[in-house]
């Protein structure tokens, strides 16, 4: 999924200022599930809004806000509501939701939310990134486990000389990664696949804005 | 004898680590290593150590060769992409710089300015092997170039890094890939220093022990944070007890070098104030080894 975290209400109300009528916007998806920018965060940042003297036009959360379909639908648009009703629409969904509802609307679209990564969620607690997105996927030889999102460095030929300890040298709170990696690949008996130099990565794979055409 | 040649005649090997000013003034750095002139093999010139900004380590290669230093160009991958090395490489050799150190390098945060960002294209075994490709007359594109460089190549190992088996697997990658000499982290221990020899050697480079002279016991606490298990307890009891800790951490330093003299192939000093007493000490070892110069 990918993750965001709300801003600090400082900066949403600064955001805000030249506007009166507010209309919220969360997803279900991402920001929802990482309780940063759901239905829920989306009514708490009414309500704070409101105590600062904005009208709120309304509050919703779709499941799904970088889906154009979900939020203008032809028979009950969630955006043209929003457009009608309101001065601006403060949007907690992530930066590619958020810029698919500025692109529909003719008034100002403000985001609510940083957007940080695509990651996984643990005991609903945590969350941690497990994909860059690089476009040219390698985990197949090293066990399962992404060594160019979860190594600083994306190293993908093996641990650097900073690896102490299971430690990562760039933040001794995350894991090297390339002990899971090897811990696994000796589960899993396949050391030898890491064992050829791997090539130059070709970042071509990752120019982006990319985009996926589907068939008919 | 140029660094190569005495880097394959098997005579034992002595470099010393230069770091760039940080400013344009660099006739102090250079002026302090007169003593060493002609008593070490080369002089490595570091890329922004610790990713703190420095002058760049080409101009104060260059600037060493012009006074009469064989110098060790350090690069790292953390600055520039494939297009910036394969030029600064090309570049390098133009201006009369033979020797290369390529290693991955700090990461950006960790330095003086963490907010720059992060390169990273290759890492330590691809920049190796970039310098080989260049070496063998071409672009890593597979382009001719006009005018091919010859450079001798070494990487750099930590003994204390984990995990064991990937860190041997990177070494051995690094040396297929075209290192011909490995330079080690800091290393205190003569049984270490003997393990390492023996690794390095038997994938078939020249391996060169690391050697950081202690200077305090707050520097003793520095080295075990970034390796913990590479400053035993004797050293940080002996620099405990002594009256003079920085010349006890010198001493303990000669040892250590006179025990890799045994039977190592060479020593790279990673940090010098005591340039004179080195070079008296170089002398010493040479004069034992029957090496003199
Ligand atoms: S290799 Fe690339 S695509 Fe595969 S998990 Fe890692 S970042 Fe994502
Ligand atoms: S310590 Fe491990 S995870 Fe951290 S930068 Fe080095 S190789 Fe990557």
């Amino acid at each position: 999924m990918v993750t965001v975290k709300l801003k600090p209400m400082v900066e949403i109300l600064e955001l805000l200022k030249p506007y009166e009528r507010v209309f919220v916007i969360g997803c279900q998806l991402g920001s929802g599930r990482c309780k940063n920018g759901g239905l829920r965060e989306a009514f708490k940042v009414a309500g704070y809004l409101e105590l600062h003297g904005f009208k709120i036009t309304g509050v919703k959360s779709p499941g799904g806000t970088c889906i154009l379909e979900r939020i203008d639908a032809p028979e009950k648009s969630l955006i043209k509501e929003a457009e009608s009703s309101s001065d601006a629409i403060l949007s907690l969904a992530c930066g590619a939701g958020t810029q698919l509802i500025a692109e529909n609307v003719s008034i100002p679209v403000i985001t609510g939310v940083n957007t940080l990564f695509i990651g996984v969620e643990r005991e609903r607690k945590y969350f941690d990134e497990y994909c860059i997105a690089c476009g040219d996927c390698v985990i197949s030889e090293t066990g399962g486990i992404c060594p160019v999102a979860r190594c600083p460095k994306s190293l993908i030929n093996g641990p650097c000389g900073g690896a102490i300890a299971g430690k990562c040298e760039v933040d001794p709170s995350i894991p090297c990664i390339w002990y899971k990696i090897e811990s696994r690949l000796k589960e899993l008996g396949s050391l030898k696949s890491v064992e050829k130099r791997a090539p130059l990565k070709d970042y071509r794979s990752c120019v982006y804005p990319r985009r996926l055409v589907l068939e008919e | 004898m140029k660094f190569r040649e005495t880097v394959n005649s098997g005579k034992f090997v002595i470099t010393v680590e230069v770091a760039p000013p940080r400013g344009t003034d660099y006739r102090e750095v250079i002026s302090a290593l007169e003593p060493l002139k002609g008593k070490v093999d080369a002089f490595n010139v570091t890329d922004c150590q610790r990713s703190m900004v420095r002058m760049s380590a080409l101009s104060m290669a260059k600037l060493l060769l012009d006074s009469g230093y064989e110098p060790v160009l350090q690069m790292t991958c953390r600055d520039r992409n494939r297009i910036a090395l394969q030029s600064e490489l090309l570049g390098a050799w133009a201006l009369g710089v033979e020797n290369l150190c390529l290693m991955t390098g700090d990461f950006t945060t960790l330095g003086d300015q963490p907010d720059s960002k992060p390169v990273f294209d290759l890492d330590s075994v691809q920049l190796i092997e970039l310098a080989r490709t260049l070496n063998s007359g071409k672009l890593l594109n597979g382009k001719e170039l006009n005018g091919k460089p010859s450079f001798f190549i070494g990487a750099v190992h930590n003994p204390f890094a984990g995990p064991e088996l990937l860190q041997t697997l990177k070494l051995k990658k690094k040396i297929e890939a075209g290192a011909r000499f490995i330079q080690t982290q800091p290393v205190y221990e003569l049984q270490v220093a003997r393990e390492v020899h023996e690794l390095i050697s038997s994938l078939g480079a020249v391996p060169l022990i690391g050697l950081l002279p202690i200077k305090s016991l707050k520097m003793a606490n520095f080295m075990k944070k970034l390796n913990p298990t590479s400053v035993p307890s004797s050293l940080v009891e002996g620099l405990e007890k002594a009256s003079n800790p920085a010349l006890y951490g010198w001493e303990y330093t000669l040892d250590l070098a006179r025990g890799v003299s045994e039977f190592g192939s060479g020593v790279h000093f990673m940090l010098v104030g005591r340039v004179k007493e080195l070079a008296d000490f170089i002398d010493e070892l040479r004069n034992n080894k029957g090496e003199g110069n």
